[in-house]
């Protein structure tokens, strides 16, 4: 789902491009307050390990492939949908400047769709449902749908307002595509959290580890 | 329980190999954006498979153009899966060390304003 720059106009990327730094000055203000000796290596080997996962794009039948985007991982984990815009920004700066994954005026959309609403999206559903399940894997895998799924649809909204695609078409087969990529993130996300948390169970965010969850 | 250096260490190579699988294993079809557009322009059905020669129409008028170092993960066709091999590992080590290094940065400008 990374937007290239032939799909959005410059003036339209560099609005979304201020609403993203607005997000990402309190990612970096997140990082000041709480990076410590134990969240280090974590945030490292999540950025290594989101970039390897991102280039890895996994057949989903219907012509189409996808990769997982790792928000709602990163955000669980380090327990602040602001942990995953910092992880998620400076790997998206890596791709578009390197690799030409996702364009520079279009760096912005990304953001907000993959860091931003990605890492919201999967924060705020699983604290909700590990409050009424108790239930690490359930909480986590659909929290991770979602997480794919709405940045999906959000970006099909940009692309509307870009002029790029009709709305209920680009809705409809967005939706689609990232509903079954949605799963194998979901899957991939619950493993990657079972294992960090095997692990490492002192670098996990408290919430992930009570004694319920796992 | 593994101390810091064995995690990291693991980290890495779990990612490495993840990376490594993925230069021989991904699938070449578009992802799902670049398959929306084939769709809204007419190429592809909503649920049939990608035609060989479907190529994403792009208008670049009031666009910016960029052309990256190592577009698509490759250094070309003529290293074919060893140039993919090495994009990938530098991707993830520069993930690594970028965040790494901006992380441990705002890190110690914590420390040094307690200090004071």
């Amino acid at each position: 789902m990374h937007i290239p720059d032939a799909f959005i106009p410059i003036w339209q990327g560099s609005i979304y491009w201020i609403i993203a730094l607005v997000f990402v000055a309190l990612a970096l203000r997140w990082a000041r307050n709480e990076m410590n000796e134990e969240k280090l290596p974590l945030v490292a080997v999540l950025a290594a390990g989101i970039f390897a996962l991102q280039s890895f794009n996994l057949p989903v039948s219907m012509g189409t492939s996808g990769h997982l985007v790792g928000g709602a991982l990163a955000a669980i984990l380090l327990g602040s949908p602001f942990a995953a815009v910092f992880i998620l920004t400076l790997v998206l700066i890596v791709q578009a400047v390197l690799f030409g994954d996702g364009g520079i005026t279009t760096l912005g959309a990304n953001i907000i769709n993959m860091g931003v609403i990605g890492g919201f999206v999967g924060f705020y559903t699983f604290k909700g449902l590990m409050g009424m399940t108790k239930n690490m894997p359930i909480s986590g895998f659909l929290a991770a749908w979602l997480a794919c799924l709405i940045p999906a649809l959000a970006c099909a909204g940009e692309m509307f307002l870009a002029g790029t695609f009709p709305l209920a078409e680009g809705l409809v087969a967005m939706g689609i595509y990232h509903a079954i990529i949605g799963v194998i993130e979901g899957f991939v996300t619950v493993a990657a959290i079972y294992l960090i948390t095997t692990a490492r169970p002192d670098l996990v965010d408290s919430k992930v580890s009570s004694p319920a969850g796992v | 329980m593994m101390d810091n250096k064995t995690f990291i260490i693991a980290g890495i190579v779990v990612a490495l190999l993840i990376g490594v699988v993925a230069v021989f294993m991904a699938s070449g079809d578009p992802d799902g954006l670049e398959s929306t557009a084939l769709v809204v322009q007419g190429q592809k059905e909503l649920t049939g498979s990608t035609p060989e020669d479907a190529e994403i129409e792009e208008d670049l008028t009031g666009k910016f153009s960029y052309s990256s170092p190592m577009p698509d993960y490759s250094l070309g066709d003529s290293l074919g899966s060893i140039g993919g091999l090495i994009a990938i590992i530098v991707g993830t080590f520069l993930a690594f060390v970028v965040v790494f290094g901006i992380a441990y940065g705002l890190k110690a400008r914590k420390t040094s304003k307690i200090n004071q």
